[in-house]
Order: structure tokens, then sequence, then C-alpha cells
């Protein structure tokens, strides 16, 4: 896949190893097992310019094209995959506004977005409510020049640490979308501590007591909150989970190798048993296929295709299926030593499986992917 | 606006449904979106189709089922967009 990027986004992709080698690497196990990132490091992000790489640089942002983007996302993956949950929910609140905010919004957030001053959260889940997001049950009550938020969302990724909530509900019939900030009155957030994965991403439930709105805090219009605002969120939130599992599968891919060609059973190495081997070979090639998908799916973000939905979906399904895979086979290969923690692939065993489970479970893309490609089928009815 | 005049913008709407969509045939003035027809995945492929094909920007100020509710709606909103 290297061998396609242009000479700019193989730089940029040295240059994100480098910085994750460095400072994240080394940290990677001890955030995941004391569940924080810490506050310095998220500091540290912000003035590297990168939580803001896809901002564009009329908002203060980077102004990266989508695969440079994800070339961030994958290196970041390799690291952590806790890291690169704030990537994706940054891009899905900063790109959201980006397209359906109001020039006051984009003015006011944008900036501090791509500075990273502002961490942003992407509240669309409830505890009744997961893929079926037409059923929120959150409510937007429309009171003169306001609306009077009530509800609860859960499994909101860094919702603990947050300053601004994009949250989705319904004003009866009519889908809503708003900001509200950190210490809004009304607004309380629980953390959500001993995640399986992702334990560092700071989950929270979050609980709103009757949170006055005022209109000018609506994203998009009422009515299209569901059609037409999430999408755009969740569209970049599987961009960046898919290239964050393509650098985890890298990650058990690495892991693997190393230790096959390493590691001694008697007289040989274990690279030398035909069934680690096979093991290996399936990793390997799953993880070109991955890196294809996903930077063929990034491509078309930045040649603004209308099947770059599909394209992201089905990276998004093959790339989370495929790690889950690559971390059991790489725990296999490693024995004993992979179900502790002192090795990296137990954590890359618990992370994989969040990754089949967030921006749409496999099942969801299946439905939704499985649709796509039935309804093509009136074209090739007609060629017949 | 001379309907007329939109024949090809309705021609090359309509044939981006009827590929993406599996029904026999469109009317121009079918709602895609009453009818269920189309789920909300499609709404923004269609959103990103027209903003491709006809180098137009849907902004927050779009956003009206009028302009998107039919083969015929939305021509005539390709028609506005690319007049401003």
């Amino acid at each position: 896949m290297i061998s396609l990027l242009t000479a700019d986004q193989k730089e940029k992709y040295t240059e994100f190893r480098d910085f994750i080698k460095t400072n994240v690497e080394p940290c990677a196990s001890k955030w995941d097992q004391n569940q924080e990132m810490p506050g310095e490091f998220i500091k540290l992000l912000g003035n590297s310019g990168y939580l803001g790489g896809n901002i564009p640089t009329e908002f203060g942002g980077k102004g990266w094209d989508l695969v440079t983007f994800g070339l961030l996302n994958e290196a970041v993956g390799r690291g952590i995959s806790s890291l690169t949950d704030l990537f994706t929910i940054q891009a899905m609140v900063s790109m959201t506004l980006l397209k359906w905010g109001t020039k006051e919004q984009k003015d006011k957030w944008l900036p501090s977005l791509a500075k990273g001053d502002v961490i942003g959260a992407f509240a669309l889940t409830e505890p009744n409510v997961g893929s079926a997001i037409q059923n929120l049950e959150t409510k937007f009550t429309k009171q003169g020049d306001k609306y009077i938020l009530s509800g609860r969302k859960r499994w909101i990724s860094y919702g603990e640490k947050a300053d601004l909530f994009l949250i989705f509900g319904k004003d009866e019939n009519k889908s809503v979308a708003a900001l509200i900030t950190k210490g809004t009155p009304g607004l309380e957030i629980s953390p959500l501590k001993n995640m399986m994965g992702f334990r560092a991403a700071h989950m929270a439930q979050l609980t709103f007591h009757d949170i006055e709105i005022p209109e000018i805090n609506i994203v998009g219009k009422p009515g299209f909150a569901l059609s037409h605002v999430a999408p755009i969120g969740l569209h970049y939130g599987r961009i960046s989970t898919s290239c964050s599992a393509l650098g985890l599968l890298r990650a058990c891919f690495e892991e693997s190798i190393v230790y096959a060609a390493s590691r001694k059973i008697g007289n040989k190495f274990v690279g030398e048993e035909g069934m680690i081997r096979s093991l290996i070979a399936k990793m390997g090639t799953d993880l070109q296929a991955a890196s294809l998908l996903c930077y063929t799916a990034c491509k078309a973000e930045d040649e603004h295709t209308p099947d770059v939905y599909e394209k992201v979906q089905m990276a998004k399904y093959f790339t989370s299926k495929a790690v889950v895979k690559a971390a059991s086979d790489a725990v296999q290969i490693r024995g004993a030593s992979g179900c502790h923690e002192s090795s990296p692939v137990a954590r890359y065993y618990r992370d994989s499986k969040i990754m089949e489970v967030i921006e749409g479970t496999t099942q969801i893309h299946e439905k939704m992917l499985g649709k796509t490609f039935v309804d093509r089928a009136n074209k090739l009815k007609k060629e017949k | 606006m001379n309907t007329e005049a939109i024949q090809p913008t309705r021609e090359t709407i309509r044939s981006f449904i009827l590929e993406s969509i599996n029904i026999p045939d469109l009317n121009d003035d079918d709602n895609l979106f009453e009818t269920g027809i189309v789920n909300s995945l499609f709404a923004i492929q269609l959103m990103t189709f027209l903003e491709k094909s006809f180098s137009i920007e849907v902004t927050m100020d779009d956003l009206s089922m009028d302009n998107f509710q039919s083969v015929n709606a939305t021509s005539l909103f390709v028609e506005r967009k690319q007049n401003n």
C-alpha cells in the first residue's frame, strides 16, 4: 500500500510512526491499565496539530486529505486503540460541524477543536438504543425560542473528558442535534470504568436533567439530525475506526512475526512450524487486503465520490473482523505469555473486539451492504 | 422555472436513483422518503452525488424536504443552486 501513497503522505506516515513510537508506545500499557489518557498528553497532541488534521486551514486545522488522516489513525492504532478513539470522536464532531454548522458555530468551535483546546463527544447511543437510532428516547421539547433536553446517553467515548457534546434526540417525530458544553446546568457526567477494551477512552454516561438549549445551538435543522447530520459524523467515525483497526492489525502481525522468528520450541523456531506459518500467512494477507480497502475508502472521500459510503462500510466491516481474528491468533502464537498483560497482544485481543462493535456492528454493516449490493441488480437486469 | 430546461438534470438524477435502488421505475414526482424507497444512508449518498455531479455544495440552509423529496424537486433545487 505504501507504494501507492504520494511523497507527502509517505513523509507524514513516517512522522506519525515516529511520534507514536516515542510518545505513545512506551506508555500504552500503563495508560490502558490505569484507564487514563493523561491530560498533558492530550495537550501535546493539540500542540502537534494532529487533533485538527482534517479541519481546513481557514479554521486553524492542517487541512490534510483523508488519506493522510487515515495514515495518522493507522499509526496511532498501532500504538493504542484508546487514543485513536479520541481522533475518532474529534473528527466526528468537527466534520459534522464543518458540514452542517452555522457560520457562528464553525467560527466559534472549529479553531478550538483543531488546537485540541476543546475535546468533542458525539452523543448518539443510549441505554436502550444502539443501532436502531430512529428509536432515540432523548427528548428535545420546544419552549418558545429554546429547547428543553432530557434523557440519557451511554457508551460515549471521551465523555468524561469532553468539553463540547453533540447530542442527538427527538422533538416528537423530528430528529434534533444540538451542542452543549461541559458545565451546563443539568448535565450529569458519569464515568464508565472497567470496559473490556479501549480502557483509556474515558467512556461515560450522560444524563440530561431538563437542560435549556438556545436555538442557536441546534446543528443542521430539526427533522434532519438522523438523515443528514448524524450520518456525516458516523461516516468519519467509520473511516477513523477502520484505519485504527488497520493499525491494530499491523501491530498483531508485527508482534507475531517477530515472536515466530525469535522464540524456539526445542531446536526449531516457532515460525518454522507449518501451523504457525498458516496463521501468519492469513494475518499478513488480511493486513494487505484491509490496507487496500481502507485507503481506497479514504481516497474515495478525497475524490468525493457517491460510493464512498459503501467503500468506508466495507473497509470498516472487513478490517474490524480481520483484526479480531488476527488478535486471537497473535495470542495463540504466543501461547501462555500472550494471555498475560505483560505482553501487548493481551491488550490487542481486548481492544480488537471493540472494533467490531463501534460505529456500526458487523451485523449492521452486513445488513446495509447486502441491501446496497442487491439494489444494484436493477442496472444489471436492464442490461440483460 | 422552465421544466423542459431541467430535463438533462432530471435524467441524470433519475438514472442515479434507479441504479442505486432496486425499484422497477420511478415517477418524477414520487416522494422518495415518505414511500420508504430510500434509507438515510441513501440521503447522503444522493447529496454527495449532487455535489459531485453538478459542482454544488449542499449546506445547512438547503436542508428542506422540499429540495429532495422527488426527482423533480431535486432537479429544481440543483438548477437553483447552479444559478445562484
